[in-house]
């Protein structure tokens, strides 16, 4: 089973492309998950619903930059290596 | 690994202070965790700075000019030496801030009672009653004094064992080569790294106020290498029977372990592992626990607990 390392960071890299992809108005808006819609102030018990909202928010903000260069050096990696 | 009688002057350490201290008089002091050696070098460097800074060849001081006798080379080598110096300091002060080193030498410091008890713990653990990790002043005791605290010893030593008994295992199956012992190493270390993230992530969702720290999770992740081993080796011996009974009781007694670790004498703490981790339904009947330190309020927590958790 060649479950490597660098299969690991591939899937890393491709889990956070696709959770940087989300658009917010197109997609979150209309399944109710957008940024605007579930923070519910200071409550008790946040909820799984709006940790994972803040999860995605957050690493969209966070991770647009240095996904930009991390995909470019997959590309090159990819185009010289295969 | 060192034995349980040395006790110069240990390092200072600092792991997670979230952790509620139950008051255990008595226990030798847990900072001493080993030997302090640095002196030795510091002495030594410390003739050899003095006149490198000057640019004046002091020539008593060091031991080499007796057959140098040139000045000018007497200083370069005193001023290569002070360089040297110089640059230990500042790796060993920015060592610490990519690997913590200092939180990292808490996990190695057991001997050999302490593994073995904890491997009967970890094959049988049906029978042990008290669980709860010892606290010396808001700082867990070292893993030699507590056979409940974890460690990163037999963690590293059962992941390097286990890739070599696979190997083992291949070799009697005509399939192995010394490429594969890299592959089956770095296959592992992937696995395991999932599920640590996998762990975390879970953590964070469910916003557990946890004093659990990532170390402290590899740690608890490392500890299934063990039954894997004996797993696999009981395989090599008694064939597909015997490996499977071994795997079904290592599952049994690991889930056992992980769930029971951390409650208290009559069990009054809540489950395991999970009941490390914090909420306002902690038993209050724990030794001096400040309060503070120990519940930390929602409403006090600015970022996610969940955050704290990977500190």
């Amino acid at each position: 089973m060649a479950f490597t390392l660098y299969s690991l960071l591939q899937a890393a890299l491709l889990c956070v492309n696709a959770i940087a992809v989300l658009h917010e108005e197109r997609f979150l808006k209309n399944i109710g998950w957008a940024t605007d819609q579930g923070i519910g102030g200071f409550g008790e018990e946040p909820g799984i619903k709006s940790q994972l909202m803040n999860l995605i928010r957050s690493v969209r903000t966070v991770m647009r930059v240095p996904l930009i260069i991390v995909n470019s050096i997959a590309i090159i990696l990819l185009l010289l290596f295969g | 690994m060192h034995p349980a009688g040395l006790a110069a002057a240990g390092t200072p350490r600092q792991p997670s202070k979230r952790r509620v201290p139950v008051s255990q008089p008595g226990m030798a002091d847990p900072h001493q965790l080993f030997d302090d050696t640095s002196s030795a070098q510091s002495r030594g460097y410390g003739a050899q700075r003095a006149p490198g800074g000057l640019g004046y060849p002091t020539a008593s001081a060091s031991p080499q000019s007796a057959f140098l006798g040139d000045p000018v080379s007497n200083m370069a080598m005193a001023y290569g030496s002070s360089l040297a110096a110089q640059g230990k300091e500042l790796v060993d002060k920015n060592i610490d801030r990519f690997i913590p080193v200092t939180k990292l030498k808490y996990y190695f410091a057991v001997d050999t009672m302490y593994v073995g008890k904890k491997l009967g713990l970890l094959f049988f653990p049906y029978l042990h009653q008290d669980w709860e990790v010892q606290y010396q002043q808001d700082t867990p005791v070292a893993p030699r004094f507590d056979v409940n605290a974890p460690d990163l010893y037999i963690p590293a030593m059962a992941f390097i064992t286990y890739v070599l008994v696979a190997g083992l295992a291949l070799g009697t199956q005509d399939r192995f080569s010394p490429d594969l012992l890299g592959l089956q190493a770095s296959s592992a270390l992937a696995w395991l790294t999932l599920e640590v993230l996998a762990i975390l992530l879970s953590l964070y969702l469910v916003t557990v106020n946890t004093d659990l720290t990532t170390i402290d999770l590899v740690a608890f992740l490392g500890y299934k290498y063990v039954g894997m081993i004996g797993g696999v080796l009981m395989g090599l011996l008694f064939g597909k029977i015997g490996y499977y009974l071994v795997l079904g009781w290592c599952c049994v007694s690991i889930f056992v372990f992980m769930v029971s670790w951390g409650s208290g004498k009559d069990g009054t703490r809540g489950t395991g592992l999970l009941g490390r981790v914090g909420g306002p339904w902690r038993h209050p009947s724990r030794g001096c626990q400040v309060g503070s330190l120990d519940q930390r309020p929602h409403t006090g927590e600015l970022r996610s607990p969940g955050v704290a958790a990977l500190a």
